[in-house]
């Protein structure tokens, strides 16, 4: 691997996960985000070199719903701003390759979605082919039963072996202020729950919910200044598989596998046993089980706790805003490493990986390796 | 392959998508203010500029704006342009005037008709008020202001608004 420029991390702000803020539109929303996430990374705007955000027209009922944002992250004087039509993750990534490119410096990474103005449901059915799925009227949770059944058949993993899944993600959820579910339940409870879409139960599926976020990047140089713990980014890579579900192997995610090998590389690491903590972007226990397979790591399952911590956050299955899920599995890596964790920290934790997801069944996928250490001398 | 001698299917897909948006608060302090016929603004911490509809953050200064001021209904057209081709949704006899108003004391506008005078008769500079619903037909949203009239008084020089266009 040739040597890249050094890029870290410096500074995160959220707003409260909630099912829906009545009182802030969603540029009001990220406004105390932004200033907080700058102030957290001790600078001003004008010391930020570029902007990009991540989130959805359809979420948010507009067309170019960014422009809204324009205002409360500070355009003005005219900026380099960006946007991506995706989970504010791959913003971050946007902006990790401008940084290579050495167009800018520093940077700030906007994540918002009101889910609470529109129909969620609805609009992931139209993510779709109009023709064969979307008419049939299947959304997330249906094409994720879909998968869950195809894997449990495949790998032998019962309902019980969801439930247990699910409640170590409520176990950890109650150790993080930030989330939205902040209580443990038991898998015996959980599997009380009724079933949604067979054979995902309500406590095997995350709530509804909605933020904001705001992450501050910067290269190697300005980083130091911004950061008392920059989290410098190792290796990243983003692969993307065919829409269509059924030309897809729903029980394995050949995208995070290859994802992954590509990020491991730029990292120079072996694999992912040589992370202490991982957190991964999966909406369903089936998907945690997929995205452990892929990436190398033991199911977990029976009690099992070897290798690295998993979902120290709680995973989305305690939050899922739309849009922003995905960035804050980055924020969470941060946290780890740059002792910002809590009550949740990783002790000795030195380096991390993080996955995140979008479009139905694991259709997407982008694996980061962070550290607490420089990549490239 | 022979291309199809009859149109290939399609489907046709009414999109349903609920969608509620919410005013925010400062948004909703200013469209409830329209029914006691108030126009509300708010001033920047960093700049003292005031804008109207109120804003949380001033866009320029990046800086909060948590105070609220109320402004006159009063104000200067700056631009201006005169509609000369019906607009569908609108009943209102042609040709008529839209301009934006820029009320004494905000540093934006806010736009409206013109009316209550000739067309031509509208120049920038143009003094203006307001014109309300009655009592009890204002339900607290932008029609509540009917539209602009002339006051009659002196033009305003471009140089008084220039930096408001």
């Amino acid at each position: 691997m040739s040597k890249l420029r050094n890029v870290a991390i410096v500074g995160f702000a959220q707003a409260p996960i909630v099912a829906d803020d009545p009182h802030r539109t969603a540029p009001e929303m990220l406004y105390p985000v932004v200033k907080q996430a700058l102030k957290n990374a001790n600078v001003e705007r004008k010391d930020i070199d570029y902007q990009c955000a991540g989130s959805s027209d359809y979420i948010d009922g507009r067309a170019f719903s960014f422009s809204q944002v324009m205002e409360v992250m500070g355009a003005w004087p005219p900026v380099q701003d960006s946007h991506v039509e995706m989970d504010a993750i791959w913003a971050a990534h946007l902006v990790w390759v401008k940084m290579q490119a050495e167009e800018c410096d520093t940077a700030i990474i906007a994540g918002f979605g009101k889910v609470s103005e529109g129909s969620p449901m609805h609009v992931l059915n139209l993510q779709l082919d109009p023709f064969y799925h979307a008419s049939l009227g299947l959304d997330h949770v249906s094409t994720s039963a879909l998968q869950a059944s195809a894997y449990m058949a495949k790998a032998g993993v019962d309902d019980a072996g969801l439930a247990e899944v699910a409640a170590r993600n409520r176990a950890a959820g109650a150790k993080n202020p930030d989330t939205q579910l902040r209580q443990a339940v038991s898998a015996a409870e959980l599997q009380k729950t009724p079933f949604v879409t067979s054979p995902l139960r309500e406590g095997y599926l995350p709530p509804i919910g909605e933020t904001a976020t705001c992450l501050v990047l910067a290269a190697e140089g300005k980083a130091e200044k911004m950061c008392d713990k920059p989290v410098w980014i190792h290796g990243v890579d983003h692969r993307i598989e065919l829409q269509t579900i059924g030309a897809r192997d729903l029980t394995s995610s050949a995208s995070t596998k290859l994802a992954a090998k590509n990020a491991f590389a730029m990292a120079g690491v072996k694999g992912v046993n040589d992370a202490q903590v991982v957190e991964l972007g999966s909406t369903t226990p089936v998907e945690e089980l997929i995205l452990r397979d892929a990436l190398g790591l033991s199911s977990g399952l029976g009690g099992k706790a070897d290798g690295p911590v998993v979902n120290p956050s709680g995973s989305p299955l305690c939050a899922n805003p739309l849009m922003n899920t995905g960035l804050l599995r980055l924020a969470e890596g941060f946290r780890q490493l740059s002792g910002r964790a809590g009550e949740r920290a990783v002790s000795g934790a030195k380096r991390a990986v993080v996955h995140a997801s979008a479009g139905h069944c694991l259709q997407q996928n982008i694996v980061w390796v962070l550290g607490t250490e420089r990549r490239w001398a | 392959m022979e291309p199809p001698k009859e149109r290939v299917k399609f489907i046709q897909t009414d999109l349903v998508l609920p969608y509620h948006y919410y005013a925010g608060d400062y948004k909703a302090l200013y469209l409830r203010a329209l029914k006691d016929k108030k126009i509300l603004g708010s001033k920047c911490s960093a700049t003292g500029k005031v804008f109207v509809p109120p804003l949380m953050s001033s866009p320029d200064a990046h800086a909060p704006c948590e105070e609220i001021v109320e402004l006159p209904d009063k104000g200067i057209v700056t631009t201006f342009c005169v509609v000369n081709v019906p607009v569908y949704g609108r009943d209102i006899e042609l040709p008529y005037v839209v301009a934006s108003v820029a009320l004494d004391g905000a540093d934006v506008s806010i736009y409206g008709l013109v009316q209550e005078c000739k067309a031509e008769d509208v120049e920038m500079g143009t003094r203006v008020q307001a014109v309300w619903k009655p009592d009890g037909e204002r339900q607290g949203d932008h029609t509540d202001i009917k539209y602009f009239k002339p006051t009659g008084e002196p033009k305003a020089p471009l140089e008084s608004f220039i930096h408001r266009l």
